[in-house]
Order: structure tokens, then sequence, then C-alpha cells
């Protein structure tokens, strides 16, 4: 693999004018990478999901370059209908484009980041993998006091052009002071065998609002690895919602710094899985100043041989004291083949707070199946009525009712 | 309608059925009275269609033989069973719940669907005729219900479904009088020359409001006794000592 990311990395590094620094910058991220590989089980992080591991089953030989030069076509057909919203679109990686067509137009810049690296918190190698070669980098800065009418979706698209390649994306975003911000990310893969590595920095100011909802409804047989990093101030809330099901792969990693006092945050998902696929979630919540926030619910439904794993941490510092901290995990079986994993981890060093997790797994249960099919309910009918009720209260957590709808109506909850 | 010849039914290799007949013709209202342990639930999980029991002997049902029919085919042909312990479905909203059932059994017949407008009138009329409280339409299905509310809910699907075979397992237990009567009501209205019932009790509370033309005792898993309405009142005075 070293020859193919040296060579890799000289053909993207020709096609984009960075200066000597920046290169040098990169070139210390690729060693990095080189030297690390990608995440194996023998790290405490990954011990569930050996990445190294996964993708030589699914992907074999990987591949690092994207010709980026030429632009792809966007296919309209993959946006949203019955909602307005800005667009973000991604085809192979490539940013296509980004259109804030409903918004004020000086309360919104775009900034061209692609030159300066950003140092995530982030200690595992696909930080420099994406360090390494991604070539363009916007920051969307939404001004002082703006809350943007509608939603953003970025759509993420691969297609056949593409196969058995790396692509890695990365966004940052700067949320000033009382200004508020709906991201959907949207996955339409038509491609095989990719691994998508895809990095987002979200800077919450002050009574900052910030709801990401992340769907990987549709299947496909990629492998994606996401990374959060969302650094809160006073009064903040972020929420986050995942729905984790499509891909043969997913690891979804929010690392969420509660800075500012009274700043919140909400971590919820949704694992819907069959075949035998496997997905992650992984949060961290730093509760690192008094009188934060922190509430996680995430529901499971596993079938054939797929398997989830939640790993949630709490961190509270000694100085946060008042902080509230919570977290749910549950799970449903209906494969004697499928699994479920979770590991919660508390670390607290402050006195004065609550904290809680719990964690519970199981089947349907079938005294309720048997209720339902003796008023004439199929088996099928049945199973999905109770499923969709076991999801129903998570879903439920989505504070903006147009998202909400469309994600019930994706996952097949009727009202 | 239901013919009943020779049932035997064994779990976990507990034998809890021992050669239990009975036979039960349109329009006809036969109690089942027994101590407990004596196997009425049993009986009725068995005609309704539970997995897990291990049984042999003959039921017929309108001719075929029910062990043939899967649980919601039994449904579809008409028997309904009003559970002594509804269950609890959090996530379920109970209109969702009864719509989906009253049309997969519509449908199962050859009846028109009804939409959500006509649905809800249906609804709405029956709720009104068992003082069944109309919000509770929008709960989750039973979650938080009393055990009065759990009861009617069960009457209220019976009515809705409309089935020529009605099992009452104890639906009596835990009704105050009211709720009683109510619930005797809703049975009676369904009550005529083509519609069977089977109520399966512990008191002859029950059969006063809604008065059977056969009662049996049931004990050790079969019927010891059978005879009319007299023979509650015998039980409720003498117990069931006598008939072992």
């Amino acid at each position: 693999m070293k020859e193919q990311l040296q060579k890799d990395f000289d053909n993207s590094i020709k096609n984009l004018s960075l200066s000597q620094k920046d290169i040098e910058i990169k070139k210390f991220c690729l060693d990095n990478f080189i030297d690390k590989g990608f995440p194996n089980r023998k790290e405490e992080d990954w011990k569930f999901s050996d990445l190294n591991q996964i993708i030589k089953n699914n992907i074999g030989e990987i591949s690092f370059y994207n010709d980026q030069t030429s632009t792809n076509k966007v296919d309209t057909s993959v946006f949203v209908d019955g909602l307005e919203h800005n667009k973000i679109v991604f085809i192979n990686g490539r940013i296509e484009k980004i259109d804030f067509e409903y918004e004020k137009k000086d309360q919104i810049e775009i900034i061209d980041q692609s030159e300066t690296i950003n140092e995530f918190k982030n200690s595992n190698s696909l930080s420099d993998l994406n360090n390494a070669f991604t070539n363009k980098c916007f920051k969307i800065l939404v001004k002082k006091g703006y809350q943007l009418v509608k939603p953003l979706i970025i759509y993420h698209t691969t297609n056949s052009k593409i196969w058995s390649k790396n692509i890695n994306l990365r966004l940052n975003f700067e949320l000033n002071k009382d200004s508020s911000l709906k991201v959907i990310d949207l996955f339409n893969d038509t491609s095989e065998k990719n691994f998508l590595n895809i990095f987002y920095n979200f800077e919450l100011k002050e009574n900052a609002v910030l709801k990401n909802y992340k769907i990987d409804k549709l299947e496909n047989k990629n492998i994606k690895y996401s990374f959060n990093n969302i650094d809160q101030d006073k009064n903040s809330i972020s929420e986050t919602f995942i729905l984790s099901s499509g891909s043969n792969f997913s690891k979804n990693e929010i690392n969420c710094n509660l800075n500012g006092v009274y700043a919140s945050a909400f971590v919820n998902g949704v694992f819907s899985l069959s075949k035998d696929k496997h997905h992650e979630i992984r949060s961290i919540i730093n509760h690192l100043t008094e009188n934060t926030k922190s509430y996680q619910l995430i529901k499971s439904v596993l079938d054939e041989s797929s398997k989830a794993v939640y790993q949630g941490k709490i961190f509270v510092n000694s100085d946060a004291q008042k902080t509230d901290g919570y977290q749910l995990s549950k799970a449903i079986l209906l494969n004697k083949k499928s699994e479920f994993n979770a590991k919660p981890e508390l670390e607290i060093y402050a006195d004065d707070v609550k904290c809680s997790h719990g964690s519970a797994s199981g089947s349907l249960n079938d005294d309720s199946i048997f209720y339902l099919m003796s008023r004439g309910l199929s088996y099928y009918q049945s199973r999905e009525l109770l499923i969709n009720g076991f999801l129903l209260d998570v879903v439920e957590k989505i504070t903006d009712s147009e998202i909400k709808n469309l994600i019930k109506n994706m996952i097949g909850i009727k009202e | 309608m239901l013919k009943i010849n020779n049932l035997n039914a064994t779990i976990d290799n507990k034998s809890i059925l021992n050669g239990l007949c009975l036979d039960i013709n349109p329009g006809e209202v036969h109690a089942i009275m027994g101590p407990n342990g004596s196997g009425k639930s049993t009986l009725s999980n068995i005609l309704s269609g539970k997995k897990g029991y291990e049984v042999s002997g003959e039921v017929l049902f309108e001719e075929k033989d029910l062990f043939e029919l899967e649980t919601e085919e039994r449904a579809h042909k008409g028997i309904f069973l009003a559970f002594q312990y509804p269950l609890e479905i959090p996530g379920v909203n109970t209109n969702i719940f009864l719509k989906t059932s009253l049309n997969a059994v519509r449908k199962a017949r050859g009846e028109k669907e009804l939409d959500a407008i006509e649905f809800l009138k249906l609804v709405k009329e029956k709720s009104k005729e068992l003082k069944f409280d109309e919000e509770k339409l929008n709960r989750q299905l039973n979650v938080g219900f009393s055990g009065g509310e759990k009861k009617k809910n069960e009457i209220l699907q019976m009515s809705l479904l409309a089935p020529k075979l009605s099992i009452l397992d104890e639906t009596d237990s835990g009704l105050d009088i009211d709720a009683l009567k109510i619930v005797a009501d809703g049975v009676n209205t369904l009550r005529d020359k083509n519609n069977s019932f089977l109520i399966i009790t512990h008191y002859q509370r029950l059969l006063d409001y809604i008065k059977p033309d056969f009662v049996h005792v049931l004990m050790n898993g079969k019927i010891v006794k059978s005879g009319g309405p007299d023979l509650a009142l015998e039980l409720e005075k003498k117990g069931y000592e006598n008939f072992n």
C-alpha cells in the first residue's frame, strides 16, 4: 500500500497549487498515515470495528488518487422533493456546487481553506489520511445573529466512475453568536467498494444552534467513516441525529466539547441493519465547564448477521459541576446471528454531577407478536409495527418537524 | 361452528388439556368455569393459535381443521380472543393498530378496506357505545391504560372485527360494576343467531349480564360437567371441590 500511497499522493499534489509549506504539512500527514496504516482492533477505539480488516475484506486493493480536474454532471434526480433547501453537492468527493439560494447572501461567507490544514483533536490515522489527500476545503461561516431560513442538504454522491477508491472530504462551519444552521447529510451511492473519509468541524459561538442529521439509508456497498468535531460556547445547542443503515460499513464519531456554561449536546441515532452490515457510533462528550448537559439515545434493529456498536463516553472534568449527562442504548436482535455491542464509559472528576447510562438488548416479544396476529395482522405486519414503535421515540427526538417527517417517511414510520 | 374432539395439550412436558370435548353451534353462548390451573387460558390460547403447545385431537371451525390455520388466518375466519391480560405495545398508536387490524381482516374477507375517514367514523361510533374515552385512541396501544380501559379496548376491537366466535378470557376480572355492564352490553349487541361466544370466567357475576345457553365446568384439562345457567349458580354456592 505504501507505494500506491506515494504514487497517488504525488499525482494529487501535482494538480493543486499549494505553497511549499502546505506541501510539507501534507507530506508529514502522509508519512504519519503510512506509518500507522488504517486503524485496527489493537486500538481501543477500534476494538469492535477493525477498519484495516474491513477494508481488506470489502475493497481489497484501494487507491487514493482521484482525478478532480474535470467537473461531474450534477444529477438533480437525487435532490429531495418537497423540502426547500440549500445545497452542497459532492460527487465522487469533488465539490460541484455550493448554493445558498434561500439565504441572505451577505450573512453567509464561504471561505476557501484549502491551503490551511486544520488540526483535529483526533489522533487516529484517518485524520492524517484526510489531511494528506483533501484537495478542497471550505469553511461555511454564518454571521452573528443570522438564522438560516432553510436547511442545508449536503449530497454525498458516488457513481460508477470511481471504484475501489478512497475519498476524503472536509468541511468547516463557524456559527457565530445567536446564529443557527440545520445540516442534513444525505448519501447516494451507486459506486461500490469505496472508502469515504469525512471530517467536519463545527464551531458554535454563544447561543448558536446546530442541527446535524446524517442519513445513510440507501443500500450500498461502501465503507464510510465520518468524524464530527463540535466546539460549543456558552448556551449553544448541538443536535446530532444519525440514521445508520445503508452502507456495508459505517462508523460515525462525534467529539463534542462543551466549553461554555449552559451548552448542551444531543446525540440520537438509529441503527437499522441487515445482511452482514457492520455499523458503529462512537461519541465522546466532554463536559468542560459547569452547568452543561448532554443526552444520548441510540436504538438498533438488527437482522440477519448484522452488527452494531455503540461506544459512548461522557467525560466530566473537575470544573464541570452541575453536569447533566445521560445515555441509553437499546437493541432488538431479529436473528440469532445479529450482534449488538455497547461500551458506555463515564469518566468523572467533579462531585456534583448527574450522569447515567444504560443498555439493553433483546428480541421481539413473542406475546406482542401473538397479540397483533390474533387481530388479523400477518407476522410481517406485526413485526413492522413493533419495530416502528420501538424506533418511534428516538425519531421523535428530532426537533425540526419538517425533517422529522422526512426521516419518518424514510424509515417507513406512519403517523 | 366449533367442534372440539378429544383435545390434548402439553407445554414443557406438562399436560394441561386431557381429552377436552366441546361443541358450539351458531348463536350459542357457552361459559366455561373452572379453578385456577384447570386449563381455561390454555384452551383460549390454543383456539386462537398461540405457539408453544404440543397438541393432539381435533378442532374444527366451520368444518375446517383449525390447526392448519395460522393465527392471523383464524382472525380472518372470524375467531377473536379477548385477552385476559391485553398487552401494552409502546410506540404503536391505538388508532393505527385498529385500522391496520380491521383492514387486514376486511381484506381477507374480500370486503373493501376502509379509508381514514370511514374508519374514524366507525371507531368513534363504537367507542361511544362502549363509553371508551376517544382520546385514548390517539395514545400508544394500552400503554398507561387502566385495567378497565384495557378490557374495554378488547371489546372495542371485538365489535370492530365482528367475529363469528368470540372467546372472552376472564374479561370480567378487574372490572368494576359499571365497566362490567358496558362490556356485557358490548357482547349482547353482537349476539345474534350467527355469532357465538365462549366466555371463560371464575365468577358467576358476569353471567348475570350475559345469559349463557350452556355452562361447563373445566377441571384438570377436561370438562367434567355441563348444564344450563343454573350450573353456574350451583358452582357459586358449592365451589369446585364437589366436582373433583
